[in-house]
């Protein structure tokens, strides 16, 4: 009895420390996004009150951005924009959510894929704490996470003195996503027998969640899909807009479900095993052996491709629903609004599509933050020790590696300037090839400015360069979307490179400011070079 | 000729911690040089600083009169480097690392490579991320080896090897040392180093504190000679450089540290039965320089 109890407290202590250790892991990214989620709430709140103060200036804002189907697309279906509670619910919503899904899925992977990657999850399993309490203390963690980023958002809301109940509302809406998403990376864990497929299947899921909500807030006849995907829900629980509390059920019934599926899946497999089978053995292959810069190629191929297609599917979508915008039948104000707003009309396919590939441009720069990852976790796993032992020079390496970013970004831009006139050409809208084409190309300066700084950032510190490279294109752009409303001078909403890129083909090519990001693009990643050359190669 | 490897005055500092401190070595072609030292005393530090992975904080180091850290391709064009932990990449299987690594690497033996692959008994068809450790190991070793590089710089190559797989390595350095090729084998198994290098540097918190061949450490140390007496053992303890303890019935166990011409004087009148002298094994040089305050050379 005595030694049962004593070995009960021993193992209490022990998922006490898992559960600290598993948040400790994940502690840079959760600070970060609780911090970015209570700059979000409370900016936007406090710039919508000083921005349209009357009910007139923001009748004038319904009219104009409510109807607004390519507004629609980046932010969701608005409830109420007369009231700051709608406003926020709406403008705020659909950018949060999406943040909280990208964090729910990483954080269930990091604590469940990751540490059987490295080899921990061993060590961990080897101890006296059962194999369920290690499962359920790294939900814990997550659990824990979550909590943050609700108070985050919540304070955020109630700071900018917004109802106390309305905002802790709001903010168990946007959290009620990562909820969702901590499940599909649960799932994803078991699912996938490493770290990055996990990341790419659940990465998949979130994709296919917001184009559902795009389609359903931008369309009248699938509407219906808006209540098959998480971010829907969040929309649908309709926070300061006549809340719908009873929709919850549904993100809580479908995280537990799969939370608990998963956990089943793990309690039952082979650790460093996932359910889809891999295939181990397989005859040699020589192709794409030939050079460092060819064996990279090699193993980025499949990523190139999902980017691609993932992409160029994207863009079909925009390109298809381009001519419905057009012949919605906008009132004059709302044409002259809107143009006023983003310098576009947007009551044309051209103007439509030029304004929704500033989303392709964010794609790209993420594209090359991945690209920054994929060189750090190169030099992480050892494998460059292994390759600069050979009569492998770091610059040429380096720099082949940039070269192949670029034209892959290059080829991912194209291509999705391709499929976006292939969906308007079905339509029978009159848009060109070559128009589309520069659009797309247009999406490359902004992301060779990114992939310099990220390279940089590399080179300098590389262990820290993939959350780096990401933070900066993630907080450019909520500059970019915010910026402005925070009426903050000129040149200081001028600093993100969002604000320098030409709607294409709509506006002109904004040649002088893509020739300057460029340079400063290059002048970043030829620095990187120099550093990269002169520094300590590090470990795991 | 320029000696594969040579170092002057190494050093490497990381924050605060000195890794290395002004390390002096030479080590001639086609010598094999077995570097010691227990964990965190500064083996790994000195092969990447060698390979100019990292940057040396002061001082030079060159593979065959190239400096390492500016001029890195030149120098590994007559290298072949297994590092201590094998990760490599995952996704390829053993035999299109060989590829890869041999392309890169600009030639290699292949009917060797294929005699070696069948020697070290790997599954060159697997994938390397299902491979346990030692044989990931042996994916390394393999395409060391078969490059046929001038200079072989081994990190603890056994590391994760059973002990059959030991012998063939054995054998495989043995091969290579025939042929001319120098080899650097960083290690603490000491009986490994024991049968194949010519000679030792031992490492200590970064410095290296002792070096030479085997037989020139074992004179520096104390020689181990046993002696039974008939009858009652007599007394022997004024010796200078002579350590005596009990050796059991009618024995006595000398250590003796220099010549042992004063011990064999002073035995001469006694009635000696027995006599055994032993060397010092590697293990107890070893031993001897990390035992604490003793500290010949210095730490």
């Amino acid at each position: 009895m005595a030694m049962a109890a004593a070995s009960a407290g021993a193992e209490r202590r022990g998922i006490a420390a898992i559960v600290r250790r598993a948040f400790a892991d994940g502690h840079i990214r959760t600070y970060s996004f609780a911090l970015l989620f209570f700059i979000t709430t409370y900016a936007n709140v406090v710039a919508y009150r000083s921005a349209y103060p009357a009910l007139s200036d923001r009748l004038a804002l319904a009219r104009s951005l409510g109807t607004n189907d390519a507004v629609r697309l980046f932010y969701g279906k608005p409830y109420d924009l007369l009231t700051v509670g709608g406003y926020a619910a709406w403008r705020i919503g659909g950018v949060l959510t999406l943040l909280a899904a990208v964090w729910g899925l990483l954080a269930a992977i990091r604590a469940m894929r990751t540490e059987e990657d490295a080899g921990r999850a061993e060590l961990v399993l080897a101890g006296i704490v059962a194999r369920r309490n290690v499962y359920l203390a790294a939900l814990a963690a997550i659990l824990a996470g979550i909590a943050l980023l609700w108070l985050a958002g919540f304070l955020g809301l109630a700071v900018a003195k917004l109802p106390v109940g309305g905002s802790a509302y709001m903010a168990l809406a946007v959290v009620s996503v990562a909820a969702v998403f901590v499940g599909v990376g649960a799932l994803a864990s078991q699912l996938a027998p490493s770290r990055r497929f996990a990341i790419e299947l659940s990465t998949a899921a979130l994709i296919v969640s917001f184009l559902a909500r795009v389609v359903a807030d931008t369309t009248t006849s699938f509407e219906w899909l808006r209540w098959v995907t998480p971010l829907g829900w969040a929309e649908e629980l309709r926070p300061f807009t006549g809340a719908r509390p009873w929709v919850l059920l549904l993100p809580v019934a479908v995280s537990v479900a799969l939370i608990v599926v998963a956990g089943r899946i793990a309690l039952r497999r082979d650790i460093d095993t996932g359910l889809l089978p891999t295939r181990d053995d397989a005859p040699p292959n020589p192709r794409l052996l030939g050079s460092p810069l060819a064996q990279t190629l090699r193993g980025e191929r499949a990523s190139f491709a999902i980017w691609l297609l993932s992409s160029g599917f994207f863009a079909f979508v925009v390109g298809a629903i381009s001519t419905s915008i057009a012949s919605a039948g906008l009132s004059g104000a709302l044409q002259r609004q809107v143009k006023h707003d983003a310098g576009v009309s947007i009551v044309t396919p051209v103007g439509y599509m030029s304004l929704t590939f500033i989303f392709f441009v964010v794609v790209l720069s993420l594209f090359a933050c991945a690209q920054v990852s994929a060189a750090r976790n190169a030099e992480m796993d050892q494998q460059l020790e292994t390759l600069f032992a050979l009569p492998i020079g770091r610059i040429g390496w380096l720099a082949g590696r940039l070269a192949l970013a670029a034209a892959a970004a290059a080829a991912i831009g194209l291509f999705a300037g391709l499929c976006a006139w292939a969906g308007a050409v079905s339509q029978n809208a009159g848009v060109s090839l070559p128009q589309m084409l520069g659009a797309g190309a247009n999406c490359l300066p902004v992301a060779l400015l990114f992939l310099g700084l990220g390279t940089l950032a590399y080179a300098i510190v590389p262990r820290a360069s993939s959350g780096i490279a990401y933070g900066l294109v993630m907080v450019a752009f909520l500059w970019q979307l915010f910026g402005g409303a925070l009426s903050a001078p000129r040149w200081l909403i001028e600093v993100t490179p969002f604000q320098h890129v030409g709607l294409v083909p709509a506006q002109a090519f904004r040649a002088g400011d893509a020739a300057a990001m460029v340079a400063i693009g290059v002048a970043a990643a030829l620095a990187a070079l120099w550093t990269f050359r002169r520094r300590d190669l590090i470990g795991p | 000729m320029e000696p594969a490897i040579r170092t002057e005055g190494l050093t490497k500092r990381y924050g605060s911690t000195l890794a290395l401190d002004g390390l002096d070595l030479s080590v001639g072609e086609g010598e094999v040089y077995g570097y010691l030292g227990p964990n965190g005393s500064g083996k790994t530090t000195t092969i990447r600083l060698l390979l100019g992975l990292h940057r040396p904080s002061s001082g030079r180091a060159e593979l065959f009169g190239v400096d390492a850290w500016s001029e890195p391709v030149t120098a590994h064009r007559r290298v072949a480097y297994v590092a201590g932990e094998p990760f490599l990449w995952p996704a390829l299987t053993g035999a299109e690392t060989f590829e890869f690594l041999a392309r890169i690497h600009g030639g290699t033996d292949v009917a060797y490579r294929t005699e070696l692959i069948e020697r070290f008994a790997l599954d060159a068809g697997k994938k390397v991320r299902a491979l346990s450790k030692g044989n990931r190991q042996k994916v390394q070793l393999i395409a060391a080896l078969a490059s046929r590089a001038e200079l072989l710089m081994l990190d603890e190559p056994t590391s994760g090897l059973d002990p059959l797989m030991e012998v063939v390595f054995r054998a495989a350095v043995q091969e290579a040392k025939e042929r001319g090729q120098t080899i650097f084998l960083s290690s603490h198994i000491l009986s490994e180093v024991e049968a194949l290098c010519d000679r030792v540097g031992i490492l200590r918190e970064g410095r290296l504190i002792d070096e030479g061949t085997l037989q020139q450490l074992r004179h520096l140390s104390a020689q181990t000679i046993d002696v039974t007496f008939v009858g009652e053992p007599p007394r022997l303890d004024r010796l200078s450089g002579v350590s005596v303890s009990n050796g059991g019935a009618n024995s006595l166990h000398f250590e003796v540290t220099g010549s042992v011409a004063p011990l064999i004087e002073a035995l001469a009148g006694h009635p000696v039965v027995a006599l055994s002298s032993r060397e010092p094994s590697l293990e107890e040089i070893f031993l001897h320089h990390y035992d604490g305050s003793d500290g010949h050379g210095g730490g």
